[in-house]
């Protein structure tokens, strides 16, 4: 499956899993390279030859991690981006997992952060710990998050979380400035967007006469579809506000107070 | 008319290491480049390199490129440099047209070392000329050189090394990528290139082509379609993303329009990525004065590029009586860096195209 | 907007600017530009219609390879304008036929 998707099977990362004891011990490396490619530096780099000499180039890389100390610095060079530095002692139920991440900004510490795993899917929040932004032009960043322990194999990316603003971007349903003319805006009666323009152009500046002339409105849905987007165009155009447009009768069986309702709910929602 | 030793052609890796060597094995060398700029495909990967120390593994090929120009520089009486240079014509009198400007200047020159690299190969599907749909070059200079974005979201069309780096450095650039899609069953380009897209959240489609873009004036989405064993579309499955960039990565082929000028025997090796010449152990084509180095003698990777322009510069050097001090043992650890570099099942393909056009193995 | 503000690697020399025109329209892009890449960065994707079929065209390449690119500057037809650097004051028109007839 590996090669067909580019996630690496759970046999291929179970098999390096280091033993229960060592893992118990502290920090360790742990290098997702699981294909035969012409590739050598992690091997040079290690100060404590914890990444074993390889007689071929081409051989995958592996790791005594008795003598490995997590020190990152094997992380930082990888070509790859396939080592990752895991240390499952920092709490009773938690541990940290350091990324190479080459995107910018860098998270903060003390950042909360949308953890993934190999495929790209949100597992968790994780707060950052730490990030080393190994300024040297070469080395690639390590930022390390600490995950739930139960995540340590899995959380391998993490995306910032969108600022408060950014998460909830102020939408206006009605301010959909690029729609083109041939928009549909009454399906019932199939009236164009195009056609309300050219009638506020012409200087109808309330919902009523615009319902009248193009019949948007007059059709089964009783204008709820389309009377929000003649309000905002209204706007747009002529700098109304919503308040200040008169929307005019409304017929039975839909009562005012619905409407008011309507435009109150759509207001909480955003 | 201006006579030197050895004329390389083009700046790349190859022509950069071409130039250090026959330089150092004592010949007068100039070194020609069409762009303004040294470094050839390297001036666009943001990426540090696979490979060994030496040749600059985990090192970012931009910097690599500098690396090289410095040490050229620190030869100035040995080597001259000229930017801005197309070679355009290699006659069999061994004179070789350059245009400089709009000037058509001559260059004799003893021995010659093409290493003017590879071109783009592109693909066919309906309304595959709408602007919008770019080819991977295009879109690394764009964005690395120019700092331009392409579009806002892009369909990356080839999943080998090219279309894995390239999505990437999209991402980096600020640039959504809707997919990655291939027509092959596997991802041609490295597992590890392919994992860094995936968990940020890119989907690999590998089965799957473009059939067809869609869009007014530029593009706004494509068609898709998935592939059975024998790459053949499978009905129903259709889709459409919506994009406003189809960046297409399905390959290189060999630029040797050089050597059919002068009078190379080229063979069609699919395995090499198009025609490529034959030649010898030396790097040396048919032609006596002709040398060969980097992707023009098949597509591989900068590190054997690199590795290749070193020994086409000793051994084109020795040819006209430049031997290099150390020339055995240079030459030997060429050979056994291409050896290695090529020994893993990555490199498989590309011994089985070297065996079909060296000759004195 | 299309220039790249933030990069995790590079950084782009954005010091000086270069005003130029398209169809007579001023438009503005950074010293190190090609005429593509500016005219792409304000949005420009069609560089100019098939002479024949009509059809849009944009750039390809932008090595100077392929020749989809090519624009009238400065009152000269068929420039790539993918490897044509920007220049103040350029007059960039798009070409809608073989070249020659203009
Ligand atoms: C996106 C991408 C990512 C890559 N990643 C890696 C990687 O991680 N590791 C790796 O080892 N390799 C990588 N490569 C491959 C590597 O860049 C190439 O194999 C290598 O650049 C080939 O070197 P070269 O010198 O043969 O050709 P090039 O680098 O293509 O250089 C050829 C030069 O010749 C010039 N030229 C052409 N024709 C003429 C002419 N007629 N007159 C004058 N000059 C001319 C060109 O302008 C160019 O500068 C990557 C390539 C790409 C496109
Ligand atoms: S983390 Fe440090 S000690 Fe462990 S393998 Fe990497 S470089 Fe060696
Ligand atoms: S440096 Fe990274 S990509 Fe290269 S062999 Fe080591 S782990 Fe694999
Ligand atoms: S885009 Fe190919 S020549 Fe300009």
């Amino acid at each position: 499956m590996y090669l067909r998707t580019g996630v690496a099977d759970k046999e291929l990362v179970v098999n390096t899993i280091p033993s229960d004891e060592r893992r118990q011990k502290g920090p360790y490396v742990f290098i997702e390279c699981y294909q035969e490619i012409p590739c050598d530096p992690c091997t040079k780099i290690c100060p404590f030859g914890s990444i074993l000499p390889m007689d071929d180039i081409n051989d995958l890389p592996r790791t005594d991690y008795d003598t490995c100390t997590g020190c990152t610095i094997c992380a930082a060079i990888c070509p790859g981006l396939a080592i990752f530095i895991i240390d499952e002692t920092y709490s009773e139920t938690e541990g940290t997992v350091g990324i190479p991440y080459e995107f910018s900004p860098l998270p903060a510490k003390g950042d909360v952060v949308e953890a993934m795993n190999r495929a790209g899917e949100v597992i968790c929040d994780a707060t950052v710990l730490r990030v080393n932004p190994n300024k040297k032009r070469q080395s690639t960043p390590l930022v390390t998050l600490v995950v739930p322990k139960e995540l340590i194999m899995e959380v391998r990316f993490f995306r910032l979380k969108k600022n408060a603003a950014d998460a909830l971007p102020e939408v206006d349903p009605y301010d959909e400035e690029n729609l083109p003319d041939s928009t549909v805006i009454c399906r019932c009666e199939n009236v164009t967007l195009g056609e309300v323009r050219a009638l506020i152009d012409e200087g109808y500046d309330n919902v009523d006469e615009i319902k009248r002339i193009s019949r948007a409105g007059m059709g089964p849905c009783q204008g709820r579809t389309c009377r929000p987007l003649i309000m905002g165009e209204i706007r747009r155009k002529t700098g109304k506000e919503f308040d200040e447009i008169e929307l005019g009768a409304f017929r039975p069986p839909t009562k005012p107070i619905q409407f008011e309702q309507l435009m109150g709910g759509e207001e909480d929602d955003n | 008319m201006k006579e030197v030793d050895i004329a390389i052609i083009g700046g790349g890796p190859a022509g950069l290491m071409a130039a250090e060597a026959a330089a150092s094995s004592g010949a007068n060398v100039v070194l020609l480049e069409r762009d303004g700029h040294l470094g050839g495909q390297l001036v666009k990967q943001t990426h540090k390199f696979f490979g060994s120390e030496k040749q600059y593994a985990s090192t970012r090929g931009i910097y690599i490129a500098n690396i090289l120009e410095d040490k050229l520089k620190e030869m100035p009486d040995k080597v001259e440099i000229w930017k801005g240079a197309t070679a355009i014509g290699l006659y069999e009198d061994d004179v070789l047209a350059v245009e400089v400007g709009k000037e058509i200047k001559k260059l004799k020159a003893k021995r010659f070392i093409v290493a003017t690299g590879a071109s783009e190969k592109s693909l066919v599907f309906v309304n595959n000329e709408l602007p919008g749909i770019y080819g991977a070059g295009a879109v690394q200079t764009l964005m690395n050189v120019n700092g331009v974005r392409p579009g806002q979201r892009v369909l990356m069309v080839g999943a080998g090394n090219i279309g894995l780096i390239v999505s990437y450095q999209l991402l980096q650039a600020g640039v959504e990528v809707a997919a990655i899609i291939d027509a092959a069953p596997t991802i041609g380009g490295y597992l590890v290139h392919a994992s860094k897209i995936r968990r940020a959240g890119v989907p690999i489609l590998t089965s799957h082509t473009v059939t067809r873009a869609y869009g007014k004036e530029s593009v706004e989405g494509a068609t898709l379609v998935a592939l059975d064993e024998q790459w053949q579309p499978l009905p129903g499955t259709e889709k459409e993303v919506a994009v406003d960039v189809i960046c297409i990565s399905v390959g290189l082929s060999p630029l040797a329009e050089l050597l059919w000028h002068a009078g190379c025997e080229m063979h069609y090796i699919p395995q090499l990525g198009g025609h490529v010449p034959i030649r010898d152990k030396n790097l040396k084509t048919n032609v006596d004065a002709v040398y060969i180095a980097g992707d023009i003698t098949g597509i591989e990777e900068a590190s054997s590029a690199m590795v290749e322009g070193r020994l086409a510069g000793l051994t084109a050097s020795a040819s006209i009586g430049f031997k290099h001090d150390d020339y055995e043992a240079e030459v030997l650890d060429c050979n056994e860096q291409l050896r290695s570099l090529r020994a893993g099942p990555v490199g498989e393909h590309i011994n089985q195209g070297m065996a079909l056009v060296t000759s004195g193995e | 907007m299309l220039r790249i503000e933030e990069h995790p690697i590079l950084t782009f020399d954005k010091s000086k600017t270069v005003t130029f025109t398209f169809d007579g329209k001023e438009i503005e892009g950074y010293e190190g530009d090609t005429i593509a890449s500016a005219l792409h960065a304000a949005g420009v994707k069609v560089m100019g219609h098939h002479y024949d079929s009509g059809r849009p065209r944009g750039f390809y390449c932008a090595i100077g390879n392929c020749g989809a690119c090519l624009m009238v500057v400065n009152g000269e037809p068929n420039i790539r304008v993918c490897v044509e650097p920007l220049v103040e004051g350029l007059v960039v028109e798009t070409q809608s036929n073989k070249g020659d007839l203009v």
